[in-house]
This record gives structure tokens, C-alpha cells and sequence, in this order.
């Protein structure tokens, strides 16, 4: 598969999602079902490596553009993980220039408490995964 | 506040960043104590930056890293924590998919992956509960259970987490009143 085609669909993907594997959805109507260049199982096995090894769940997209377009589509798979990431530069710097302004401060705790709690729904979610796998080690012991 | 050299911020990012499993938020966690700690960045620069970051599309701790960065170190900052937060477990990612690593059948992979689960869910809850006490210890803490309440309420109706955090800033700058 092409090299910029990966890239433009891997990025569709990271740039429509707001978590790690929040992009999955579109990666696997583009790469499996519209462009058939590889298989669900396939799919499945680059998201076991992402969740398996240190660092962002969301780096999946690099084992999936290798999986698509060899050591190229690995790199293009890295570029379309840390682009949306550079959208946080004017983010922060619309709000630290408006944060003199008592609604933006006010916005600001609000989304910071919001935060909070959708970290504690994450926490919750995680402690149920991380319970089952506790179980599941050590009964196929 | 001071500043790390880019070769500090380089080797704390890529350091926080690559030793959890699980997911980012423990790693922004890691983040956050390390740079806390060193003077680099101090608790509303982080909820400031964590705020960011939930709203940046893509995976939220690059975002962290990159607004992390930018905050304590400016563009050459932001490249720096982009780099260390991105490559070494791209790398890693890669290399496992060129060799079809069937990394899971190994019994003492799977001990480790879950151990690691459990403490990513400590660092999680950590971060959350760092996020609320300042809003704990000062004056309004009933607005900011409102706004707790509200959030709570979407999500239990499957309200995506954007949507949710961009009603929550309209709510809160109808209820809030910041110091």
C-alpha cells in the first residue's frame, strides 16, 4: 500500500479520535474491510502488541502501518500518532492567552474537574480489566 | 520554577512515558510527579496542561507531552517531549510486528502485563485525585460538585468524552466562580 495513503489514513483515524484506541473503529473499516490489505486477525495482533509494550496505547498505528506498508508504513503509522498531538501548541496558547478572563478560568476548572471524573470512569474500567487478568494469569497456572 | 536542559526533558519524558502499560494516564501521572518534583512545573500549570490535553485530538498523553514541552522549554521543548514520548515504544512496536512476535504466549509476559494493569490503575486514581483536591480545599466546592455530577451524567449516557468536557466548560462558566 502506498506510503501516503497510509499516512492520510492512519491520520483520519488519530485526528477523528480523543483516546488510544478510540480510532480503532475507523482503522478497521479503512485497512480491513475498504482497502483489504490486512485481516481482522492481523488488526487484532497489532493492538495486542500496542497494549502489551511501555508507552501510548494509541502507538497500535505504528504496528499497523507496518502491517500495511512495511518499514515506510511503520514511520507514516508514527507521523499520523504525533500529528494531532502538535494541535496542543495553539490549544495552549489560546487558552494561556485568555486565561486573564474570569469565563475562560471558569471553562478551564470545569473541564479540569470533568477531567477527573472521566478519569475515574478510566480508572474504574481499567481495575475490571486489570482484576480479569490477574484471574486469568493465575488460574492457567 | 526552573527550567530542565532539553537533554533532561528529553531523557524524564521518554523515561515517564515508556514505563507504564496499560495506557497514558499513568504516564501523565509519572509526568507529573517527576516534573513536580524537579521544580519544572508546578499544580495549576498541570491542570492547565492536563486540560489541554483532554482536548487535543489523538492519543492524550502526546498531547500532555507536547503542551509539557512547550510550557517549560518552548518549541524546542515540545519537539524534544514529542520525540522522547513517541520513538523509543514506536520502535518497539515496530520491531515486535517485523518479527510476529506472539509476545502473549509466554506465561511470565502475561504476570508481567498484568502486574503492570494493576499499578497503572494506582496512577490513575492518583492522577484523578490530584486533578480534585484543589477544588477540594477552597471555597465552592458545591459548583464543583455540580459540575462533578453533570459530567458523571453524561457519561452514564455515553456522551463522548469531548462532548462531555466542552458541556462541562459551558456549565462551568455558568456556575464557577475561579478565584
Amino acid at each position: 500500500m502506498n506510503t501516503l495513503l497510509v499516512y492520510a489514513l492512519l491520520l483520519k483515524a488519530t485526528v477523528t479520535s480523543f483516546a488510544g484506541l478510540g480510532s480503532l473503529p475507523q482503522i478497521q473499516r479503512d485497512f480491513v474491510e475498504t482497502y483489504q490489505v490486512m485481516s481482522a486477525e492481523q488488526l487484532s495482533q497489532a493492538v495486542l502488541i500496542g497494549r502489551s509494550t511501555p508507552g501510548p496505547v494509541g502507538a497500535y498505528v505504528v504496528a499497523v502501518g507496518y502491517l500495511a506498508g512495511g518499514w515506510p508504513g511503520a514511520v507514516a503509522g508514527w507521523l499520523a500518532l504525533i500529528t494531532p498531538a502538535l494541535a496542543a501548541i495553539p490549544l495552549l496558547l489560546m487558552v494561556q492567552r485568555w486565561m486573564h478572563l474570569q469565563h475562560m478560568r471558569a471553562a478551564v476548572d470545569a473541564i479540569v474537574l470533568a477531567s477527573a471524573v472521566l478519569l475515574v470512569a478510566t480508572a474504574v474500567r481499567l481495575t475490571i480489566d486489570a482484576a480479569q487478568q490477574l484471574v486469568r494469569v493465575f488460574t492457567q497456572a | 520554577m526552573t527550567s530542565p536542559s532539553f537533554g533532561e526533558l528529553l531523557w524524564a519524558v521518554a523515561r515517564d512515558v515508556n514505563r507504564t502499560v496499560g495506557g497514558g494516564y499513568a504516564a501523565m501521572e509519572l509526568l507529573r510527579r517527576t516534573f513536580v518534583k524537579r521544580g519544572w512545573l508546578d499544580a495549576p500549570g498541570n491542570a492547565l496542561i492536563n486540560a489541554v490535553s483532554r482536548l487535543t485530538p489523538g492519543t492524550n498523553v502526546l498531547a500532555y507531552c507536547v503542551a509539557l514541552g512547550w510550557r517549560v522549554r518552548g518549541a524546542g521543548g515540545a519537539l524534544a517531549a514529542l520525540i522522547g514520548g513517541s520513538v523509543p515504544g514506536s520502535l518497539v512496536i515496530a520491531m515486535l510486528t517485523a518479527t510476529v512476535a506472539q509476545i502473549d504466549q509466554y506465561r511470565s509476559v502475561r504476570v508481567a502485563l498484568a502486574i503492570g494493569s494493576a499499578i497503572a490503575v494506582v496512577l490513575v486514581f492518583s492522577a484523578a485525585w490530584h486533578l480534585l483536591r484543589p477544588y477540594w480545599s477552597r471555597p465552592g466546592r458545591a459548583r464543583a460538585a455540580v459540575i462533578m455530577a453533570i459530567t458523571g451524567l453524561l457519561l452514564s449516557l455515553d456522551v463522548t468524552p469531548v462532548r462531555t468536557l466542552l458541556v462541562a466548560a459551558v456549565a462551568g462558566t455558568l456556575i464557577l466562580k475561579p478565584e
